[in-house]
């Protein structure tokens, strides 16, 4: 992944290369599996961020993302650039898109205007970091804890099947988190244990969305 | 629950209701049924018939226009239990199905599909454009669909066959199963299950499998033109022929290339094994496999 081109796939996205370097990256891509493999990536998030719910949040959280990914990755050359991503980034990115998508929008919709009125007076907190510490995330570990929170106050309008299921396999989720997460500490540079660790998060969030939908349905 | 709302509704007399409503090309059907069955099939009437076995406490309420039928049930305490719908529409009409204690049957159709249910199998046969069946508890199986095809379970497996179009199939705790795929898009995953994809690698295509606890099989012509990434964390991989790795690589992530590599095939198995075969070898290892658990159970038996 330490190709010269890797860091320029976000921009051959964007459409902003200049024509010479569309063309060298174009040449490029055929034989660089490592390169059109990131740009896929890449696509896809864009593709998630595309497909996001579009029920208006009641605050635009993609700004406070662009802005720190641009502290961490961007540097004065580069400054010109909309948003570029590391593959771990890459992963977070796909966490945190999902987080907006399957978590924030909808938690924000259910909360009181008091609590959005207060929310928007703060700071937002950076949602990217890496992947190996997205559960240390705050904004994902909010996600999640109110997430569950709106599924035990909707536990006992579910079936008690439906409530064993649902625990069963977010307890599957969780461990292969955990492998993902214990994997990762030995190899934190490791792009697929990333990307992996990435999906099984969103997994968890949009599972946990899933079962607190159900619980506020008639069941 | 499934028995103690059947036990419940047979204290009540059963009743029959059936009615046929005129409907126009291009009208959709939307059914909500609480619990029981829906089962559609399709005629060349412009028309659609349900027939509904329900309790007599329950109301079926049949609401038409020219370009939507809408079939629910009510109860007079609320909401209706078990009714077991049986509805006739034509082959064309969209349908969105959805449910909750709820098996879903679709049959013959050529018009797009949603099926949803929470406890309950969703078993469809057609459909085309966009395809989407889902349960949290229940099997989802497809054939013979053509479209833009999303197949989504949570506690159990996913079987789609004879298929042609984009699909994706995602489950937590259950196998993958995509048989006589004709696709340049495929996208398959689950935590806890095996994946095993016997269809096209077309070029240009997108294909990811990817599991955590499971092994995947997939078959890939020797003449095929793909870029293949592997990636695993304590799995292993094996090919029935020859393949030639390429750039970096360890134990676990490499990747090769069949052919001028225009497709992409990314195979993803953190703790199982990867398997690459050639077209219909994965139904011989399969048919090979069975034998030996047969045999296998056979001599667990016998000891």
């Amino acid at each position: 992944m330490s190709d010269t081109w890797t860091n320029r796939l976000s921009e051959y996205l964007d459409g902003d290369l200049p024509d010479k370097e569309r063309a060298a990256l174009e040449a490029h891509l055929p034989s660089c599996a490592d390169c059109r493999a990131t740009l896929e990536q890449l696509r896809r998030v864009v593709a998630r961020a595309q497909a996001l719910d579009d029920r208006p949040p009641a605050a635009d959280l993609w700004p406070a993302i662009a802005r720190h990914v641009g502290v961490v990755s961007l540097n004065a050359r580069r400054a010109r650039r909309r948003v570029s991503f590391t593959v771990p980034q890459l992963a977070a990115a796909a966490v945190a898109l999902t987080l907006l998508s399957a978590g924030s929008a909808w938690l924000l919709e259910r909360r009181q205007p008091a609590q959005r009125a207060a929310q928007s007076n703060t700071t937002p907190s950076p949602i990217l970091t890496n992947a190996g510490t997205y559960e240390a995330n705050p904004r994902y570990a909010a996600a999640v804890a109110d997430l569950e929170r709106v599924l035990a106050q909707g536990r006992s309008r579910l079936d008690t099947a439906t409530v064993r299921v649902i625990e069963k396999n977010l307890g599957i989720i969780d461990r292969a988190i955990r492998d993902a997460q214990s994997a990762l500490a030995a190899d934190p540079a490791n792009s697929y244990l990333n990307l992996h660790l990435a999906q099984e998060m969103r997994r968890k969030l949009e599972l946990l969305r899933q079962a607190a939908v159900l619980a506020g349905a008639r069941t | 629950m499934l028995t103690t709302l059947a036990a419940l509704a047979g204290l009540a007399l059963a009743q029959q209701t059936d009615t046929t409503v005129p409907v126009r090309a291009g009208a959709r059907l939307e059914v909500n049924n609480f619990g029981g069955e829906i089962a559609v099939k399709t005629w060349s009437k412009s028309a659609v018939r349900i027939a509904a076995s329900h309790s007599s406490r329950d109301r079926i309420t049949v609401d038409a226009s020219d370009q939507l039928v809408r079939v629910k049930s009510e109860s007079r305490r609320g909401p209706s239990q078990v009714v077991d719908y049986e509805i006739t529409v034509p082959a064309a009409m969209a349908l969105a199905l959805s449910g909750v204690y709820t098996d879903i049957s679709v049959d013959g159709s050529q018009g797009e599909i949603t099926a949803e249910t929470v406890q309950g199998a969703v078993k469809v046969s057609g459909g085309a454009g966009n395809v989407s069946l889902k349960s949290v508890q229940g099997d989802v199986t497809l054939e013979k669909a053509r479209g833009r095809i999303d197949l989504s379970s949570v506690n159990e497996t996913i079987k789609a066959s004879q298929i042609s179009g984009d699909v994706s199939a995602e489950t937590v705790n259950g196998d993958i199963s995509l048989v006589q795929i004709e696709s340049a898009n495929v996208e398959a995953n689950t935590v806890n299950g095996d994946i095993v994809y016997d269809g096209t690698i077309k070029d240009g295509g997108r294909y990811r499998f990817s599991t955590h606890d499971g092994d995947l099989r997939v078959s890939v012509p020797e003449k095929s033109n793909v870029s293949i990434s592997v990636s695993t964390f304590d799995g292993d991989f094996s090919a029935c022929y020859p393949v030639q790795l390429v750039g970096p690589k360890t134990k676990h992530r490499f990747s090769f290339t069949i052919g001028s590599g225009s497709a992409r095939l990314e195979l993803e198995s953190f703790n199982g094994d990867i398997r690459l075969c050639r077209p219909g070898q994965l139904a011989k290892d399969r048919n090979e496999d069975k034998d030996h658990d047969q045999d296998h159970d056979q001599d667990q038996e016998e000891e």
